[in-house]
């Protein structure tokens, strides 16, 4: 849990695989890297078997990036497909029973509070809409009702995709899915309206076809949640196996998705507007000079 | 045998816009060399596939040939592709990347 971590131990560094030795020397620890620089840094995130062309391991990966400060983070997950491949990343993972993780989250982040004081160490929590909205509803809901400091991300596919196809609270109404072949009877679950009103002092939906937008909310939840109070993300991360959209076509159904019912949005309270621009030189949250204000 | 995307430097190269190395669903694949096709003439650079890590997805095709639409990828068979970039002939510099191509089937030489 800090840039000591990602060093060789002397005399070591030679035995080590070439992907690890890549990833000390060139990796963006303890550098500022950008989405827009993959390709020319080591990732963090390593080989994974999450399946081919799946939209929640591109949101994963770009996550990963724009982690602010990669040394200082531990990401906690659940059952899922999202797991495979966030425990496959050199940022320590913890795995809680499925649907625990935002109570697994809520004591990490007092400890470490606890034991690094002043040093922020960033929870990150990244679970599918099964784990968070169904089995882990309760725990998701009572760590933003207590602001608990740390990032929750929905990887939203709309589905149970682990298990072959069953329908969550987040599956959208009279959908067919393998696993719910007369199709949903009840509405999509708004988890964004209940972030709001638990408490949530950072609330944004995204898409992976813009992924500037994904690393700009990320950064903007991670930075939230370590001083004012708990982030939420909701990301569409669709299942192409269960919605059975071709490889090749992921992206343009994600496009369609976020024009159709998928939004940008963004919720930002007044007090963490003010936290980013002040410290983190955010300049959109700053106070609008008065002329502009009466011209609205 | 399967398919891998394959990038054409020259038509890469021409325009440089990054957008596959954004929208790889995979870590550490599409990378990028800012001195790619310097010999051509060009400035700024290729990105290129490590094959070895490629799941032939396909999804890069589609952001080139839609979003870019530069119809710089295609997709080819891993035996009949010839040299291309491997994970383990990748080296990384400074805000860059370069691979010694090798047969991905044969392996080096
Ligand atoms: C207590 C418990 N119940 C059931 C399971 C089986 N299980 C594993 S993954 C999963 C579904 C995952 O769905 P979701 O959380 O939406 O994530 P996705 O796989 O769609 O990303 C289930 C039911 C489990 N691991 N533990
Ligand atoms: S089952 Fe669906 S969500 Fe899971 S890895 Fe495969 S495509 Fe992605």
């Amino acid at each position: 849990m800090s840039l000591e971590y990602v060093k060789f131990t002397p005399g070591f560094g030679k035995f080590m695989p070439k992907e690890y030795r890549d990833m000390v020397e060139h990796g963006p620890f303890g550098k500022k890297v950008s989405v827009s620089q993959v390709g020319t840094f080591k990732e963090i995130l390593e080989e994974h078997p999450m399946c081919a062309g799946c939209a929640m391991t591109l949101f994963i990966r770009l996550a990963i990036v724009a982690f602010p400060n990669p040394e200082d983070t531990i990401t906690v997950g659940t059952a899922g497909c999202g797991r495979l491949a966030i425990s496959q990343a050199a940022i320590p993972f913890v795995y809680g029973n499925y649907g625990d993780q935002n109570g697994v989250a809520s004591g990490l982040t007092r400890g470490l509070r606890l034991r690094f004081g002043d040093r922020p160490k960033d929870v990150v929590v990244m679970a599918g809409d099964g784990g968070m909205a169904d089995i882990g509803f309760a725990q998701t809901l009572h760590s933003w009702f207590r602001k608990e400091k740390f990032t929750t991300i929905m990887l939203d596919n709309e589905v149970y995709g682990n298990t072959g196809g069953q329908e969550s609270g987040m599956t959208n109404r009279n959908q067919v899915l393998k696993m719910a072949p007369l199709g949903k009877k009840f509405e999509k679950m708004d988890m964004l309206g209940m972030a709001k009103v638990a408490g949530c002092a950072y609330v944004a939906t995204v898409v992976p076809n813009n992924p500037r937008r994904v690393e700009s909310v990320i950064k903007k939840a991670v930075l939230v949640a370590r001083e004012i109070g708990p982030s939420y993300i909701q990301a569409y991360t669709s299942c192409n196996i269960e919605y059975a959209i071709p490889t090749d076509k992921v992206m343009e159904d994600a496009k369609t998705v976020e024009t159709d019912r998928y939004k940008f949005s963004e919720y930002i309270t007044d007090e963490a507007k003010e936290y980013l621009s002040q410290l983190y030189g955010y300049k959109e949250y700053l106070p609008k000079p008065a002329a502009a204000v009466e011209k609205q | 045998m399967y398919l891998v995307a394959n990038i054409d430097t020259e038509i890469c190269a021409a325009t440089s816009c990054k957008l596959c190395t954004q929208y790889c669903p995979e870590a550490n694949t599409i990378l990028y060399d800012n001195e790619a096709g310097q010999d051509k003439g060009f400035k700024y650079g290729a990105a290129y596939v490590a094959v070895d890590r490629c799941k032939g997805c396909a999804q890069c095709v589609w952001v080139c040939d839609n979003m870019a639409k530069h119809n710089a990828i295609k997709m080819e068979m891993i035996d009949q592709i010839g040299d291309t970039a491997l994970t383990e002939n990748v080296t990384y510099g400074e805000k860059t990347s370069h691979a010694l191509l090798a047969n991905p089937v044969r392996g080096q030489g």
